[in-house]
């Protein structure tokens, strides 16, 4: 097994550079662990649990220009090239919501935008200790996450696993530093990966459950969890002429299925008028999901929403059930 | 076939046909060369519905209400109540906009072979029944009785009045109006009654085991057309409703108009009603 010391990972971290600008979680002076340029003799934060915002925000801006309008020429897509990006300390969780993103933006008809970032990241995972907000152990993904590299951490050093041929040819670039080693490895956070586990229950959809009356008491609807959610991918969708008259930008920007207006149509008239309703929404499309992605479950069981929930809430408040199913 | 992107059209003819909505032509820019097929977003099927771009201002779903032609022109009808759709009253022909579709899945002609079909359309429903109407009158030999029940709010509102009366002479089709409201005009309209919607069913024969219902209109005539529907025998799989949600892709990406786990522009917008049945919200 590809093995290589810990003290070998900031001449790591340069080999790595050259291959293109480098990202990871980092953690500010704000305190704040985020995912962002690595500057050379940084390290990154590879202690963090979790980011505040999951790597989504690379694959689908929060705010982006979809589509550009001249007169003459008409609707364009704007694509300008997308410099090799390498994110490196993915979680597994966080993988398996890229795979997931993968599932909705790429297949028979991939939005161009999308397709262009994501052909342009090199993905390395890195193992991590469960706190206890993260679902994965109780209620695994059962998503496939894709991984051009893994890295599963030990006492003085880190095992490499080779997931795809991107990664394998970055491998032969990280020689310098790997060394051969015989590893037992511990179960690692992957061993979750491609495993089945059962839909929940549609009773538990049930609007009579007492659970989603007082979750819909406290939540203040402020969308902090679906931000933070690396599977959450609605967006809305605004257009705005130019004062030349002529020319136009088409935004699409996140949206947010715990807002009012997210299931409004013309005249104020509502599909989901009450928040006990739209927690529902949310509930079945994490859990049972829809489109593209019906019958595979959208929680990758990283924690954030139930960590960042200002009000503390757990969407998850039939949990008790739920993680007895999943058994 | 690019659906994320619009192509350019040019808007060739405009009618209005109420004080708030209006019926449009529309044709793409970019012609198929005589012979070659048509461009995508103008071969559709009844029931689906496309993309509108006014540059500048936004982009809105809207039905077909026509049929393919074979010159590529698409007729939409369009009601005027908000942001996208209200600068639209200014449109004129020539003026230039974008499409793309078609979306979703339309209604299910092939199981409507040999069966009797009763449309119902409520008020702006209309737009979407006229297509599978003008579809169902051209192979008109293919299905058994076909019957129009159509209300709106006012005899004023009745869209393509003018059209129907003209059907309704012929042996082809019946057709039964209705308006909330008894306004000035409505003696001179035949067929039609001051009544709501589901009251014209009262009119209608039907043999339940070969019948297929087909509704489009607003949320609220849903439950007690469906509940009627079903005390005179027809089958849940036998009811295909066309349902509107907030939609802002078509393409099952936004996330914005799941019903249950269906999602309205990839599943639907024409679902059956045995689909939907127990669906929290799913026609309220
Ligand atoms: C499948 C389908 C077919 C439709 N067919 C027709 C038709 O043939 N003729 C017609 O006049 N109208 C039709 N509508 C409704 C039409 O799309 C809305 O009236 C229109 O989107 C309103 O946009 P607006 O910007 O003018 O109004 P606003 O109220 O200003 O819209 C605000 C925002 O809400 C969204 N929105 C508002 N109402 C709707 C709605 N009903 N459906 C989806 N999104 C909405 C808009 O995208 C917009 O971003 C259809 C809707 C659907 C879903
Ligand atoms: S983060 Fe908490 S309070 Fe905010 S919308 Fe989500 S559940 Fe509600
Ligand atoms: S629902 Fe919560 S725990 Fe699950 S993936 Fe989204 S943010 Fe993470
Ligand atoms: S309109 Fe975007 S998912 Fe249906």
């Amino acid at each position: 097994m590809r093995y290589m010391e810990i003290s070998k990972l900031q001449r790591l971290l340069d080999l790595l550079r050259q291959q293109g600008e480098l990202h990871s979680p980092v953690l500010g002076d704000d305190g704040v662990t985020r995912f962002e340029l690595l500057p050379p003799g940084k390290l990154p934060d590879l202690a963090a649990i979790r980011t505040q915002l999951p790597p989504k925000k690379y694959l689908l801006h929060p705010q982006e220009t979809i589509l550009t309008y001249q007169a003459d020429a008409g609707y364009r897509v704007p694509l300008a090239t997308v410099p090799a990006m390498i994110l490196f300390g993915l979680h597994p969780c966080d993988l398996a919501g890229i795979s997931y993103l993968d599932r909705i933006f790429l297949g028979d008809e991939p939005d161009q935008l999308y397709l262009s970032r994501r052909a342009a990241l090199t993905l390395i995972g890195v193992s991590c200790t469960p706190d206890e907000f993260c679902s994965c152990r109780l209620y695994p993904s059962p998503l496939e996450a894709w991984y051009d590299l893994f890295f599963q951490q030990s006492v003085d050093g880190i095992a490499v696993s080779i997931g795809s041929p991107r990664g394998a040819e970055l491998m032969k670039i990280l020689d310098d530093v790997m060394e051969e080693r015989e590893l037992l490895l511990p179960e690692d956070t992957r061993c979750f990966f491609g495993r089945k586990i059962p839909l929940p229950p549609e009773s538990e959809l049930d609007q009579g459950l007492p659970e989603w009356q007082v979750l819909a008491g406290h939540c203040i609807g402020c969308g902090a969890c679906s931000v933070c959610c690396p599977t959450c991918s609605c967006f809305d969708v605004l257009e705005f002429g130019g004062l030349d008259g002529s020319s136009a930008e088409r935004l699409r920007r996140w949206d947010n299925c715990l807002f009012r207006s997210h299931a409004e149509v013309a005249g104020g008239m509502s599909f989901q008028k009450d928040r006990a309703q739209r927690f529902r929404y949310r509930y079945r499309h994490k859990y049972r999901g829809f489109g593209q992605v019906k019958g595979v479950p959208g929680c990758t069981g990283c924690g954030r929403c139930r960590a960042f929930c200002p009000a503390g809430l757990d969407l998850r408040a039939l949990a008790g059930k739920l993680e007895g199913d999943a058994s | 076939m690019k659906a994320g992107l619009p192509t350019s059209a040019t808007i060739t003819s405009v009618r209005k046909l109420t004080s708030d909505t209006t019926l449009f032509a529309l044709r793409c820019d970019d012609p198929a060369a005589a012979g070659a097929p048509l461009p995508a977003v103008a071969s559709f099927l009844p029931g689906q519905f496309l993309e509108l771009s006014l540059p500048g201002i936004g982009e809105v779903p809207i039905s077909y209400c026509g049929i393919p032609s074979s010159d590529g022109t698409i007729e939409l009808c369009i009601r005027h109540v908000g942001h996208v759709t209200i600068p639209l009253q200014n449109a004129k022909p020539g003026d230039a906009v974008g499409l793309r579709g078609p979306f979703g899945l339309g209604f299910p002609l092939k199981s409507y072979e040999n069966q009797d079909l009763l449309l119902i359309a409520g008020g702006l429903g209309m737009a979407p029944l006229r297509s599978l109407l003008l579809a169902l009158l051209v192979e008109r030999g293919q299905w058994g009785e076909l019957t129009l029940l159509y209300g709106a709010r006012e005899p004023g509102a009745l869209l393509f009045l003018d059209e129907l009366l003209y059907m309704s002479q012929s042996s082809d089709i019946r057709i039964y109006l209705a308006v909330d409201r008894r306004g000035s005009c409505l003696e001179g309209i035949p067929h039609c009654r001051a009544a709501l919607l589901p009251a014209l069913l009262d009119q209608v024969m039907l043999q339940p085991e070969r019948t297929h219902a087909a509704l489009c209109g607003p949320p609220i005539v849903y439950t007690p057309l469906v509940e009627r529907l079903n005390q005179l025998g027809l089958a849940d799989e036998r009811i295909h409703l066309s349902l509107e949600r907030r939609m802002k892709c078509g393409q099952g990406r936004c996330g914005h108009c799941a019903v249950g786990t269906y999602l309205c522009c990839t599943d639907g917008p024409v679902f059956n009603y045995a689909m939907l049945k127990g669906i929290e919200g799913a026609l309220v």
